[in-house]
Order: C-alpha cells, then structure tokens, then sequence
C-alpha cells in the first residue's frame, strides 16, 4: 500500500463501493455476552462486506462497545461465531486479531502518553518489523534498515493525516482532537483489513468532526480498508456510513441502509424513548 | 547561545532518526568520552578512580538494568540487588571452577546466569500488575539474599560466608584482587559501562524499546496492536536482570573485591530505584544523573569541609552528609518531578530557544 499515491487511483475501489453482492469480511452470527448475569449482548447477528463503512449505532449502554472488544478478541462471547475472512473462531487474543489485520482505535484515547506522535505510529508497525533482538541491539545495517523503511511508511500516513507538525511531540501534550488524530493514524500504520473506530468524533467540534469523516471517508474510498464505526452524530452516521445496525439493551432492533434504519419505528422509539 | 541547531538539516530519516540528531551533543558526548578515557585516568588520584568513580559506573549500570524494566517496561520491581547479588555469585563460582578462562568473560557471562533467575521471577508479571508486582520482586530479593547466605556451595563453604575476588590476569596486567591498579579497573569498568549503555540505547530506541513503552503507558492499546504483552514484559525482565547481573559481578569483582551477602542487600535496591527516579524514569542519561547524586553528592558533602578548611567533627559531618544529601534530593524531586534527565531536557530546549521563551 502506497499512501502518497494511492489518493490518485480512486477509481476501482470508489465505483465497487458498498455493493450489496460481495463477499463479508466478517459475520457475526447470534453472539451472546453476558457478564454474570448481565446480558451485555445478546443473539446479535450482522455481517461486514469487503470495502463498506459499516456503522454500529444505539443508545448508551446498548453493548456497542462490547461488540467491538467480542470482534477484536477483548472479550470472549460465550455464545454464537465470529468468522473472519472465511475463518469462524470462538476465542482469539487481541494479538491474534491484531496479526489477522483487525485494528481499533478507542473511545477514550489509548494512546502511549510518554511517546511522541511518530514514535506512536511507528508501534503501530509492531508487527510488521522483523529484525531480531540481536539486531535491535545493533541498531545497524538490516535493523536500521528496517527502521527507516517504516519510518517512509509513517511518515506517508503522518502526511495523509496532516499531523507533519507534531511529529516529535509527545502525545499527552496534544489537544484531543489531534490526539483522536494519531490514534487513526497508529491503526492506520497497522495496514489492517478491517478498522474499527469506536467513537471517533466524540468530544470534537464541527470542523474537527468535519476533518475526520474526510480522513474515514478517504481511508475507505482510496485505500480499500472496511470501516466499523461506532458514533452518536447521527449526521455523520447517516452521511458516512453505507449499512447501519442499531442495538439496543444488548439487542439488534433494526440492520439496513441509513435510510431504512432512520425511518425504522423501532430505532425511532429507541432514540426517542417510548411508553412501555 | 553555541546550543543552536540552526543549519543542520536532516535530509535522511537515518539521520533523523539517530540517537543524538544534533550535532552540539554528538560534539558534547565525545568531550565526555575523551575526558571519562584520557582526562581522569591521567589527572585523577586513587581516591577518585577507586571511591569515586568505580562505584559510580557500576551504579550507573545497575540503575539502567532498573530503568530498563520500571523507567521503559513499566514494572517495578525491588529485587535488583538480588539480581545483582546472582550475577556476583555466578561469577564467583564461574570462576573458581574454571580459572583458566579469562575473568572478564566470565564476568559478562554471568549475566546470563542472572538472566535466568530474573526471567524465573518476571513470570507472574503476566497475572500481577503494579504494587503486587512490586512486592512479589521483593519476594525474589528476598529469597536470593537468604540463598547467599545459606547456601554455602555458592561462597565455596568460606567459614566466614564471604566471597573473596581471586587475583586474575589479562595479558599479564592483574585486572582483579588486591594488585590490581585502580586505572585498571577503572578503564575496564568503563568500557564495559559504555558498551553495555550503547546496546541498551540501542534497543530502547527501536522496535522492542517502544513496545516496553507501548506496555507501560497503555497495555490494552499495545495489546490491540499486536505487541504480545508476555514476552515482551519477560525480554525486559531478561535484560534488566542481564545488566544487574554484570553490573553485581563488576562491583565485587573490579570494586569492592570481596562481598558479605548483605552487599546485596534491600537498601541497594532501594538506593537504586531512588537513583532511578530521581535521575529520570525512562532515560539512560538519567541513569547516570541519579547514580552520580546518590553516590557522589554524599562523599563531596563530606569532603567540603576540609577543603574549605573547617574543622568539623567526623560524626557532625556524617550527620551533615545525610540532612543535605536529603534535602537536595527533596529540592531537585519538587524543582522537577519527572527527574534531573527532564531538567536537562529543558535546560537545552531553553538554550535551542535563547534569548527567546520559546
């Protein structure tokens, strides 16, 4: 993946766009998380297609969040199947959903506070590097080699990102919004196939959110990448997103097009609230 | 004013990407080695090679075998004594079972030795985190110290329970017990320090020195990016204990020459995590900072009033060493929590900026 020249060639990922015929990256069929005997999620079934934005939406406490951490491995739902580029699994660690191309970023910034934005990316490349310890004790010819060869490649993403001028900075010291900003940008040094975002415009204003549905928008559009994305903006929901599913109490109550879900009775009196 | 990196233009992500980017503290680092090599061999008397900077280098190293695991991994531990205590031991055994090898190899190899026992106690790192971490370290110095003192195979059933350093030879020069010079040992410490500090800079600059960071500031996150916590967290504990190892072996070896088992005692530990965070977590030149205060301050307090020439009664002046040695750590600890490394840090930031704030 080239990041500096790819924004050129939109064509064949632009026009395949969401299309309802192909293939999923990933279905989740009738899973079921409880802790003790809080059913956090329950019976929950959706799938997400190869190159659409997928948004994941339902009030607080509807077990969004839960359904990331059962997708990237954090928890381990007691019932049902996950099946990830044609592979089902039951249990899986994070690490292993990392290796298999499953990146995230959080809610509340993860970021690694006492490191500089470039040195976050660079994590990012984790396990992408090589080079042995021995090498790493070097820090000379192939290591070092190596070192600058993903240093190109964060620096492509540190441009697409258009956080040039922060590069040295050490990220507890950025403003939120930014910090939102190098999250994307260490998932997006991942290479992943499949990057969930939880909640990637919280806390942000309008010209912040704007920045960042362009950055979700282009990394979709241009690089391929399939998009999970989980946000209370209900505009930028409907704007960004090709299928949505809403949860509530831990349930599906509605699966489809933007359009369908916001005319949809049920989600109406979800995000309404209504007499029982 | 001279601190300016105004005109040095990095066209290479190598040379971007290198430990000391300005030229000013490459210029700096050299002056530094040239005076550690030539200037304090030839201008320094025994006193100073052999009370002063000895022990300074190899608390240095000790105190990077502890930054490594709490300053970049994140873990705190209390046992790097004990660490230090298997490395001398190992060493001591090493090399009176075979004495034809050269005793600076068994020095370095007994690293490995307390490699092992380091990795042994790093293993609940996985289910403990924080304190209880800590206190299980504290286990580990617990018990190796009771180790040394009781199991008498490892001090060759000495009736006095010490171990005695034997007199070794590298290329006839004697390098260890009673005839060796201090410029020796000295130069031998110091170039054992200094290659020990270059792979160490070496690899936290890298790959794993950012997943240990990646670990200490947010697991979770270093989780979901592929960094598998438990052998990373076990590397740090391989290392750091490599380098208390080597640095234990080099203080009975080419310092002290000969070592009770409460050399190796929990004030060392101590002593060293105190050095750790007053020096900087997180940085190798704080490493060095914080030996220097702990260590030096102490015997140039005590030598101030002679050299000024009070006379001041020797247990007025131990007295006075602790009360002042205390205070400025109390001062430097409030003038900047995060350790003298960081002062320096803005020390320099403020000369790059000078005569502007910013």
């Amino acid at each position: 993946m080239n990041i500096a020249a790819s924004p050129h060639a939109t064509g064949a990922q632009g026009a395949a766009h969401g299309g309802p015929l192909r293939d999923p990256l990933l279905a989740v069929e009738s899973i079921s998380l409880s802790f003790g005997g809080l059913k956090a999620v329950s019976e929950v079934s959706f799938d997400i297609r190869r190159g659409e934005i997928r948004a994941i939406i339902g009030p607080n406490g509807a077990g969004k969040t839960s359904m990331l951490n059962c997708i990237n491995g954090f928890y381990h739902p007691q019932e049902g199947r996950i099946t990830f580029k044609g592979v089902a699994r039951r249990r899986m660690k994070p690490h292993e959903a990392a290796s298999q191309g499953i990146a995230r970023t959080f809610q509340n910034v993860a970021l690694f506070k006492g490191m500089s934005t470039l040195d976050n990316i660079m994590t990012g490349r984790a396990l992408k590097m090589r080079r042995g310890f021995l090498w790493q004790l070097l820090r000379h010819g192939p290591a070092l080699a190596e070192e600058i060869e993903h240093r190109k490649f964060c620096e492509e993403i540190i441009d697409f990102l258009e956080i040039e001028h922060i590069r040295k900075t050490p990220v507890g010291k950025l403003p939120y919004g930014l910090q939102k900003r190098v999250e994307l940008g260490r998932a997006l040094a991942m290479e992943p196939d499949l990057l969930l975002l939880d909640e990637p415009m919280a806390g942000m204003n309008v010209e912040e959110k704007r920045d960042m549905s362009r950055f979700i928008l282009d990394v979709n559009r241009h690089f391929g990448m399939t998009i999970a994305l989980i946000e209370h903006d209900m505009g930028v929901v409907m704007d960004l997103s090709d299928r949505v599913v809403v949860l509530e109490y831990g349930r599906k109550i509605a699966d489809g097009s933007p359009d369908e879900v916001k005319s949809n009775q049920r989600v109406i009196d979800a995000y309404l609230g209504v007499a029982r | 004013m001279f601190y300016r990196e105004a005109g040095q233009f990095k066209a290479t992500y190598a040379a971007d990407q290198a430990v000391f980017p300005i030229r000013q503290d490459r210029i700096g680092l050299a002056l530094i080695l040239v005076a550690a090599y030539v200037a304090v061999p030839l201008l320094g008397g025994d006193f100073l090679l052999s009370s002063v900077m000895i022990p300074f280098l190899i608390l240095s190293l000790a105190a990077i075998a502890l930054n490594i695991l709490t300053g970049y991994a994140g873990l705190v531990s209390l046992g790097t004594a004990g660490f230090m205590g298997a490395g001398a031991y190992a060493a001591y055994k090493l090399s009176t079972l075979f004495p034809q090898v050269n005793i600076l190899v068994w020095i370095v190899v007994s690293g490995f030795a307390s490699c092992a026992i380091g990795v042994l106690f790093g293993l609940p790192s996985l289910r403990i985190k924080g304190f209880y971490l800590t206190v299980a370290t504290l286990a580990s110095q617990f018990f190796l110290q009771w180790c040394f003192v009781r199991v008498s195979w490892l001090y060759n059933y000495n009736p006095s329970g010490a171990i005695e350093v034997p007199a070794r030879a590298l290329f006839g020069l004697a390098i260890t017990g009673p005839s060796a010079s201090p410029v020796t040992r000295y130069l031998i410490v110091l170039t054992i320090v200094v290659a020990m500090t270059w792979f160490a800079s070496n690899l936290v600059h890298g790959r794993i020195g950012r997943s240990w960071m990646a670990i200490r500031d947010m697991d979770i996150a270093a989780q979901l990016i592929g960094i598998r916590l438990y052998p990373a967290k076990l590397l740090a504990f391989a290392v750091s204990s490599f380098y208390a190892g080597v640095a234990g072996a080099m203080m009975v070896f080419l310092w002290l020459g000969a070592a009770e088992p409460d050399a190796f005692n929990i004030n060392l530990s101590f002593l060293l995590l105190f050095m750790v965070i007053i020096g900087g977590l997180g940085s190798l030149t704080g490493s060095f900072f914080g030996a220097a205060l702990i260590h030096i301050l102490p015997i140039a307090v005590r030598q101030a009033p002679a050299s000024v020439g009070l006379t001041i009664g020797g247990a007025t002046v131990e007295h006075l060493t602790y009360v002042i040695t205390g205070a400025m750590i109390i001062v430097f600890l409030i003038v900047e929590p995060h350790g003298l490394a960081r002062l320096l840090q803005i020390g320099k930031q403020k000369l790059r900026t000078w005569p502007f704030p910013y």
